[in-house]
């Protein structure tokens, strides 16, 4: 699965999250830029990317997610793992 | 030596003056031995405590940075956190847990081998404490590097401005900073000395003058009346934010006159228009601490659970919190009922945003100033518990507060006028900076009139109604 298919997938999940339709993801997208991502929304989403891509985080990887283009490429490497 | 004291206004600018000369890689050696001189003056025999939560820190970093075997490095994160734990349960936990035990045995005639006590906590302990906690999960998480230089690591945990009442720092923020010391910024000394300015207007002015009304109340309540007992709970939160606010700002501007820059721990909290955001604004640095170090690993353990996962970390988390504040039901409670409403919005975040959506609610004027005072009161009912004695007395004020309404007593006449006029002068500021930024500069004005003027009317008022020698902050007591 290459980026632009993370990104696709990703999408959906995003907006249902933080219930706004018309979220547009890129990879300099950070918790700031977004309403409601705060530290309750973003666990569900990380719990909604685990289920939907069937890989499983530690908690060192979310450390290192500073914005949307981290988060894909830490599935990415999961994904080859 | 507080920031209040006589003392400090002698040690501080001779501090400076020395820091400044001081060679760039000695800097550090100057600032220690200032951080060991200020808090030997409060009381000697804890600096051993302090030196020895350091010493550990530093071993077992040091240890955890070395090894290569992962099942070590965790052990050695284990012990280092029970370790540097041990001293602050001990002498914030114990009294209480023995003094329980002791009445308890006592009813049932069994002998208890220890008497009752009471153990003077030492100072800052609850901060410093969190300040090695950090920097120990950082350093095994490998956000920042190991500190090797222990008189580097003790600075950090010793650091003076912010041994006594945080803000909470981070390592990642700190440790470069003793490291390599910043060139001298005049801009930043400047800023400096106008935040500790203010830091002693909210502190000396605001705190002490509503402290006093507040304290008249509480240290009564069973002779005050539902209508006073209210009054004294609507304006303790803007006690405690004058109070650590003002702390606060006095140990950043004292940290940024040295050339340090430190996080914020207050953002206008009372512009906040939800619990969530309202703990985004308050006690910034502990709020921060404890989600990164205790709420997202619990919330990340709990995360199959989904949203309740996320309502179990939070309450945990929220009572720690609690506890934290001191070993007493009322700040249980108080934890708690934090949880609870941070967990209510949680659980109905998204209705609220689609029905404000909805309505274009975010942009009413009247809507924003009806949730910013639901999220004060929210807030004020939380903090009677933080405020009473006792839970008996925390009972008693809501009794009270629903009915026995009365006369109100609003103390000495000069108490009631200069508490609010301190406290409009602190909210006229909070409120401009808020809706009007850079429109109404004081401090910050371009003209060097107006900034004079604002100076020296502050200074004039710290003066003038300031109490000058009570000397004791809320936040020494945790």
């Amino acid at each position: 699965m290459d980026k632009t298919e993370i990104l696709e997938k990703l999408t959906p999940i995003f907006r249902a999250i933080f219930g706004n339709n018309s979220l547009v993801l890129s990879d300099g997208l950070t918790a700031n830029d977004v309403d409601n991502w705060d530290s309750l929304t973003h666990m569900l989403l990380i719990t909604e990317i685990e289920n939907s891509f069937t890989i499983k985080f530690k908690l060192k990887d979310l450390n290192k997610m500073r914005n949307v283009g981290d988060m894909v490429e830490t599935i990415i490497s999961k994904l080859q793992a | 030596m507080v920031f209040t004291s006589f003392n400090f206004l002698i040690f501080f600018p001779i501090l400076a003056v020395l820091y400044w000369i001081t060679p760039s890689r000695f800097k550090w050696i100057t600032l220690l031995a200032a951080s060991y001189f200020f808090y030997i003056n409060i009381k000697p025999v804890y600096a051993f405590l302090l030196a020895g939560v350091t010493l550990t820190t530093w071993l077992f970093t040091v240890l955890i940075a070395k090894t290569g075997n992962e099942q070590h490095k965790k052990l050695y994160l284990t012990i280092n956190i029970i370790l540097v734990l041990l001293p602050l349960f001990f002498f914030k936990y114990f009294g209480t847990f023995n003094n329980e035990v002791f009445t308890l045995m006592q009813a049932w005639n069994v002998r208890w081998p220890l008497p009752e006590m009471t153990l003077l906590l030492p100072i800052g302990i609850s901060f410093y404490t969190f300040m090695a906690i950090g920097y120990t999960v950082d350093v095994y998480n490998e956000d920042i590097d190991v500190e090797k230089n222990p008189g580097i690591l003790a600075l950090f945990v010793s650091f003076f401005p912010l041994i006594l009442s945080g803000p909470i720092e981070r390592a990642g923020n700190m440790l470069p900073q003793f490291r390599k010391p910043p060139a001298f910024d005049y801009d930043l000394f400047v800023k400096g000395l106008k935040l500790a300015l203010w830091g002693y207007f909210m502190k000396l002015v605001v705190a002490e003058r509503l402290g006093m009304y507040v304290n008249a109340v509480y240290g009564n309540v069973e002779y005050h009346n539902g209508s006073s007992l209210l009054l004294a709970s609507l304006i303790y939160p803007f006690q405690v934010y004058a109070d650590l606010g003002g702390y606060s700002l006095i140990a950043i501007g004292v940290a940024n006159v040295l050339g340090i820059k430190v996080i914020p721990n207050f953002n206008r909290p009372f512009f906040a228009g939800s619990m969530s955001e309202f703990w985004r604004r308050w006690h910034m640095s502990l709020i921060s601490w404890l989600t990164d170090y205790v709420y997202t690993p619990l919330s990340f353990s709990f995360r199959r659970y989904k949203i309740w996962g996320i309502v179990l970390a939070l309450m945990i988390t929220f009572m720690i919190s609690g506890i934290w504040h001191g070993a007493a039901l009322t700040f249980v409670v108080w934890g708690l009922m934090q949880g609870v409403f941070l967990s209510t919005e949680a659980l109905t975040n998204k209705r609220r945003s689609a029905f404000e959506v909805k309505y274009r609610l975010n942009r009413k004027t009247w809507y924003l100033i009806f949730t910013m005072v639901v999220t004060y009161f929210l807030f004020s009912i939380s903090q009677i518990f933080g405020r009473a004695e006792n839970l008996d007395d925390a009972f008693l004020v809501f009794r009270r507060i629903f009915t026995d309404p009365g006369p109100l007593f609003l103390g000495p006449p000069a108490t009631f006028i200069n508490g609010s006029i301190a406290l409009s002068l602190l909210m006229f500021k909070d409120f401009t900076d808020e809706f009007y930024p850079g429109r109404f500069l004081l401090f910050e004005n371009p003209g060097k009139v107006v900034r004079t003027i604002s100076y020296s009317l502050v200074i004039i008022l710290i003066l003038l109604i300031g109490i000058l020698d009570s000397g004791q902050f809320i936040y020494f007591q945790f």
